[in-house]
């Protein structure tokens, strides 16, 4: 029964890893652009939600604010920072580093506006009840798995139906090329940030209320997002989501043999075997630049 | 094509030149690629442009697309002075690019592609079928391997697709950028004179760009060669049918 109920739980954690490391693997995939502050998006998409709950605002409109926080933010570390670099031919170090700093910047103003510690939304949704003897389940775990289920068909079905989304695959293949059909690759990069985070406001929005949130937790998922997008193989969607799927579901199950503060460690043992044995990843694409 | 004038924008003004550049420079990092190059290249005909390697050809198309900046200079599309010089302004003034290689996307399939191309265009779905019938008419081995992704289509396949591609958001203009290399010259003639034709049936004027100078000169009007970034001769085909000639500006 300790299984199924961790299983249960790690379905839940594997459905916020999944939509945020979609989100990672889409900008990462389209841009080449590693977007080390994605967590951070997370971190104000949940703390928008946690904010616009408190003022009182429907329940949807703080959804609505949430995803808006979020894709604005990724936006404008495009347009502001990536961009800017990118056109001084700056290095992946460079990126890294500015990310990196943006992230530690936003955090400590949520921390100086929000406090600092854990903050939970409180609601009826996060209850857990009995399902089975032994076994209790909160709605949350349906509509997270709901959720992270729509979105992820929504997203495969944009980037394979609709000229927008094929525009995104093309600019992942060949940036250069995009422009001889008359597309901007700068507005296709613009579009693939925005989409990517504001994956990760969904995500926010379940932790907010489950677990809670507090100000750093952006890097814990930054670093899942990662793991999950080279566990999945480079370049594939599926292969991301399906790894951060993979990864909540590890990480839950490793409380049958450790304790809880080493849990997240187990992501990682997941991804050093992978980097070992299948450094392709479970659907590894050949990079074509 | 069934219509033979189906490709042409009737309410665009008609001009007797498709491109008219002057004193075109530009370069990378510092090293001067194109010096003060002018080109005319007139509606309706074709316009075969030779050289070696690295003598500034397919910068010439880049610039002439808007893909790269000149120094200096500028150009005059169907008389018209173009709203800026990107693709997205030079395509909607009816200018189309081939690069250089395989312009297609290897994950996307040849679908994929014209949907991509025609959504760029802006043409609304409710004329992208006939766009789609327009280029099927004039590359009609296309529609053989439609379904597939460009990466497991032959070169000249690929090649087909990146013209058809061009060819659907109804250039007056086309560029075409060494549309023969990898390929067999038999496979080359297959794919270059429907393209041709298009001069007489739709009045396109096109700026090939080739290294097959024997069918390249069979299909054009006129020949410009360049060398080190200038053009050292203009004229007829046939008057670089004497090899020795051709060699020595070579």
């Amino acid at each position: 029964m300790l299984f199924l109920q961790l299983l249960l739980n790690g379905l839940q954690t594997g459905a916020i890893y999944a939509l945020t490391a979609a989100g990672f693997a889409l900008i990462f995939g389209a841009t080449k652009i590693f977007h080390v502050a994605h967590g951070t998006a997370f971190t104000i998409a949940g703390y928008v939600f946690l904010f616009a709950w408190g003022a009182g605002w429907p329940s949807w409109l703080g959804v609505l604010a949430s995803i808006a926080a979020a894709m604005v933010f990724g936006i404008v570390m495009e347009r502001l920072v990536y961009r800017p670099i990118q056109r001084h031919e700056g290095s992946f170090f460079t990126v890294f580093v500015a990310a990196f700093g943006v992230s530690i910047v936003v955090q400590n103003i949520i921390g100086m506006i929000a406090g600092r510690g854990f903050a939970t939304v409180d609601t009826p949704l996060s209850f857990s009840a009995e399902i089975l003897p032994e076994i209790f389940v909160a709605p949350m775990l349906w509509i997270s798995l709901a959720t992270a289920g729509v979105l992820f068909v929504a997203l495969t079905l944009f980037l394979t139906r609709h000229p927008a989304g094929v525009a995104l695959r093309a600019l992942a293949q060949n940036p250069d090329l995009i422009r001889t059909y008359g597309l901007s690759s700068n507005g296709l990069s613009v579009l693939a940030f925005a989409i990517g985070s504001a994956l990760a406001a969904p995500a926010a929005i379940v932790t907010a209320m489950t677990t809670g949130l507090n100000e750093a937790i952006g890097h814990h998922v930054m670093l899942i997002s990662i793991a999950a997008t080279i566990v999945g193989g480079i370049g594939s969607l599926r292969g991301a989501a399906l790894a951060g799927m993979m990864l909540g579901i590890a990480e839950s199950l490793a409380l049958t043999v450790v304790d809880t503060q080493w849990a997240e460690a187990v992501s990682f043992l997941v991804l050093f075997g992978f980097i070992i044995f299948r450094p392709a990843g479970i659907f590894g694409v050949t990079q074509t630049r | 094509m069934a219509a033979s004038t189906g490709g042409l924008n009737r309410s665009r003004p008609t001009t007797a030149h498709a491109i008219e550049a002057t004193g075109l420079s530009a370069g990378f990092g510092g090293r001067e690629v194109l010096q003060d190059v002018s080109l005319t290249l007139k509606a309706g005909e074709i316009l075969c442009m030779i050289g070696h390697n690295g003598a500034g050809k397919s910068t010439l198309l880049r610039v002439l697309f808007g893909l790269h900046r000149p120094s200096t200079g500028g150009m005059r599309v169907f008389g018209e002075t173009p709203s800026n010089y990107t693709p997205a302004a030079l395509g909607a003034a009816g200018v189309a690019l081939v690069p250089e290689g395989r312009g297609v996307f290897p994950d996307l399939t040849v679908e994929e592609i014209f949907g991509l191309a025609l959504w760029s265009a802006g043409v609304p779905k409710s004329g992208q079928r006939e766009r789609i019938d327009e280029v099927l008419d004039v590359l009609p081995r296309i529609k053989e391997f439609r379904g597939r992704r460009a990466g497991t289509l032959s070169g000249g396949q690929q090649q087909m697709v990146s013209i058809g591609r061009a060819l659907l958001t109804r250039p007056r203009a086309l560029l075409l950028d060494e549309p023969s290399i990898g390929l067999a010259p038999k496979l080359f003639q297959d794919l270059i004179r429907p393209i041709a034709a298009l001069r007489e049936s739709r009045g396109m004027a096109i700026l090939l760009v080739e290294q097959n100078v024997r069918e390249a000169f069979a299909v054009s009007d006129r020949v410009l060669v360049m060398r080190s970034g200038k053009f050292i001769f203009e004229g007829a085909p046939s008057e670089l049918d004497d090899h020795a000639k051709l060699m020595e500006l070579f």
